[in-house]
């Protein structure tokens, strides 16, 4: 889809230049939404209309717009961006354009050069030729930025574009608040399968985000079955996720209590230190694994997958399990290492890490936020990945669900 | 009720001592063509005679050896009262004819406006009066942008005409103002829309036949009650007499050659447009 904004004055009403322009748009099998119309009160007062113009593709738009042109309804210069060197490591020039995860294009010697991965909260860099933008623009974290790198500062130059959501392809529709309890969820299980199935079948990727609770509620199972059975490209999650995973596996008991009885364990308070400690004893998962120390689980079939994990450490953890990024800012640049591709990403029953991951994702990533509280979701929202959808519900009934939706042949 | 024109009584014109087919750059000029000098001589002088019995002045602008085309002043500018908005030509063959213009205008008291650079409008050639707004065709030889621009500078009512048959390449080819409610109009120059604004406009036209435009009936001088034509069809004669008109018909055969005729030779200098 592309888009220009033209503008027209004149005696553009009584000499039918605008219903002809109109006329032309929609000819051309283009549309058009009028952004502002000014109409001249007397037929000598002149008129001035904007519209904006949309195609298909940036081809027809550019000979739509040549021919627009010659009925005097011109496109609305807009001034390329301005671009400011990074003059210090890990920080952004003053001024700097903040970015949101919606798809956004900058102007660059005289072209809209679109951002590949929109991601939110960070600063534009440009790298190629400033005057023929045929460059690559990046949304690039503040740590990340070095000297010399070339930012988009201000907003001038810069258009963002809200999503389209296309009647009928999209799981949205049958949502009408994002966050409810009072939904069926059978329903919601099976269109979020189907969403599941359609993004694998376009070749995306399936992210899921696990806290705790996916083991607590015993949904560490079915978890496990869709990693096994290709349903789950990337996992993302922390310490305690795969601390729990683990211990269930080696000692059947997740936070010391049975997964099977629900009873707490005999000492079982400690029982996920000692897991920790074994695997710290191996120097990692996938060695515990290849050992045979571990034989089950969701961490055991992400390893034997090759399924690509980020485990995100925080200030409690225990351990903390040797796979663990102790560093906040080096855990989410190994997120944001495996962020491109992904289609659609499941936030199962996590708090911290679904807003960290929410904060990574371009807003065209479908986002489902599972859990048995609805402020997750809202939180998410109110943190800028309005494209989340809250399905509020225990996480492990919905995963069992999506085992037999997906898993289960029919 | 019909008014006649308030305008049409005072012309300039300049006389073709190096009028020639020098360049192409209308579908009626053909370079191997000939212009016999002698002949266009005497067609302009009789034209200058014809309009000055019918009541009007001429006023003369000297001729340029360089530029053959200053002959068709129709094309200079736009005149709106003391206001004079000099042509920006789409042709380089005719851009050096500007500088000219304004000197003339400048000289005869005129103030003088000008488009801005990059935007085409080729004069009254391609703007006439019609009732209180001005008609302004674009395509070929003015831009649609210049419109806008005109009304800024001249404070008119501008009505947008895309012309769209390349033998009609300026609105005085297709559009002749006789009185406050009729003109001769050749609507197959104009697209749809262009009629149906000039539908609006003139309550009574001489629709002109395609082999009638193409005789270039429509680019004709009125001066009060006389129309000084290049030529006329016994049906067009008929209805302008039955409309009370006297016609006067002009040979201009040699300025044919080079695409104008009658009303091309002439700019009115008593227009004031929105009157």
């Amino acid at each position: 889809m592309a888009s220009e904004v033209v503008e027209i004055e004149g005696h553009i009403i009584d000499s039918l230049i605008l219903a002809k322009v109109m006329d032309l748009i929609l000819a051309a099998g283009a549309d058009y939404r009028v952004l502002e119309v000014e109409i001249g009160k007397t037929n000598v007062d002149m008129s001035r209309a904007r519209l904006e113009v949309s195609t298909p593709d940036a081809d027809a738009l550019q000979s739509l717009l040549d021919e627009l042109q010659v009925h005097g309804a011109n496109r609305v210069v807009t001034a390329d961006a301005e671009l400011v060197a990074a003059d210090t490591d890990g920080v952004l020039p003053v001024g700097f354009y903040s970015t949101t995860n919606l798809p956004t294009s900058v102007r660059i010697g005289g072209r809209w050069v679109e951002v590949r991965q929109p991601e939110m909260d960070c600063g534009l860099v440009y790298e190629g030729l400033i005057y023929d933008g045929e460059g690559r623009l990046t949304s690039v974290p503040m740590h990340r930025i070095r000297i010399g790198d070339l930012v988009v500062v201000g907003t001038e130059g810069v258009k963002v574009s809200p999503p389209s959501r296309p009647r009928g392809a999209h799981p949205f529709e049958f949502m009408n608040s994002d966050v409810s309890s009072e939904k069926p969820k059978a329903l919601l299980v099976r269109r979020v399968a189907e969403r599941i199935r359609r993004a694998k079948a376009s070749g995306a990727k399936v992210l899921a985000v696990c806290g705790p609770a996916v083991i607590h509620t015993g949904a560490g199972p079915s978890v496990a079955a869709l990693v096994r059975e290709g349903w789950v490209d990337v996992l993302f999650a922390g310490n305690g996720f795969a601390t729990h995973d683990l211990e269930s596996n080696v000692m059947g008991t997740s936070l010391g209590v049975s997964v099977h009885e629900g009873t707490a364990a005999e000492g079982g308070h400690s029982n996920h230190l000692r897991v920790i400690n074994e695997i710290r004893r191996y120097g990692s998962i996938g060695a515990a694994v290849d050992a045979g120390y571990i034989d089950g689980g969701v961490m055991y079939e992400c390893v034997r997958r090759g399924v690509p994990f980020v485990l995100g450490g925080s200030v409690r953890d225990d351990g903390p399990l040797p796979d663990v990024y102790t560093d906040v800012v080096e855990a989410a640049d190994a997120m944001r290492y495996l962020v491109p591709g992904v289609g659609v990403a499941l936030m199962l029953a996590s708090t911290l890490h679904a807003i960290a991951t929410g904060n990574l994702l371009p807003a065209g990533v479908e986002t489902f936020c599972v859990d048995i509280n609805p402020a997750v979701a809202t939180k998410l929202a109110d943190r800028g990945s309005h494209q989340a959808l809250g399905i509020v519900t225990d996480v492990g009934l919905f995963t069992s669900g999506l085992v037999e939706q997906l898993i289960t042949p029919t | 009720m019909t008014d006649p024109l308030g305008w049409g009584r005072r012309y300039l014109m300049c006389p073709p001592s190096y009028f020639r087919v020098a360049y192409q750059i209308n579908p009626w000029m053909v370079e191997e063509v000939v212009a016999d000098a002698g002949r266009a001589r005497e067609q302009w002088d009789n034209l200058v005679a014809t309009l000055r019995a019918a009541g009007a002045t001429v006023e003369v602008q000297p001729p340029e050896e360089d530029w053959p085309d200053l002959v068709f002043t129709a094309n200079a500018g736009i005149v709106n009262g003391n206001q004079f908005v000099p042509a920006r030509f789409r042709h380089p063959e005719r851009q050096g004819e500007t500088a000219h213009d304004v000197a003339w205008f400048a000289d005869a008291g005129f103030g003088v406006s000008e488009l801005p650079i990059g935007v085409c409008q080729e004069g009254a050639g391609d703007a006439l009066p019609v009732g209180n707004a001005l008609v302004a065709a674009y395509r070929f030889r003015s831009d649609a942008a210049s419109h806008a621009y005109l009304s800024h500078l001249t404070g008119a009512a501008v009505r947008s005409i895309e012309l769209v048959d390349e033998r009609f390449y300026h609105l005085d080819l297709t559009l002749c103002p006789l009185d406050s409610r009729r003109a001769i109009i050749a609507p197959l120059g104009w697209d749809r829309y262009g009629c149906a604004v000039m539908k609006a406009l003139i309550p009574e036209p001489l629709v002109l036949e395609p082999d009638e435009a193409m005789r270039f009936c429509a680019n004709s001088v009125v001066v009060g009650s006389t129309v000084v034509m290049p030529a006329c069809p016994p049906r067009v004669g008929r209805q302008l007499e039955a409309w009370g008109f006297d016609v006067a018909v002009c040979d201009v055969s040699e300025f044919l050659k080079a695409g104008g005729g009658c009303r091309c030779l002439t700019l009115a200098l008593d227009v004031t447009l929105g009157s």
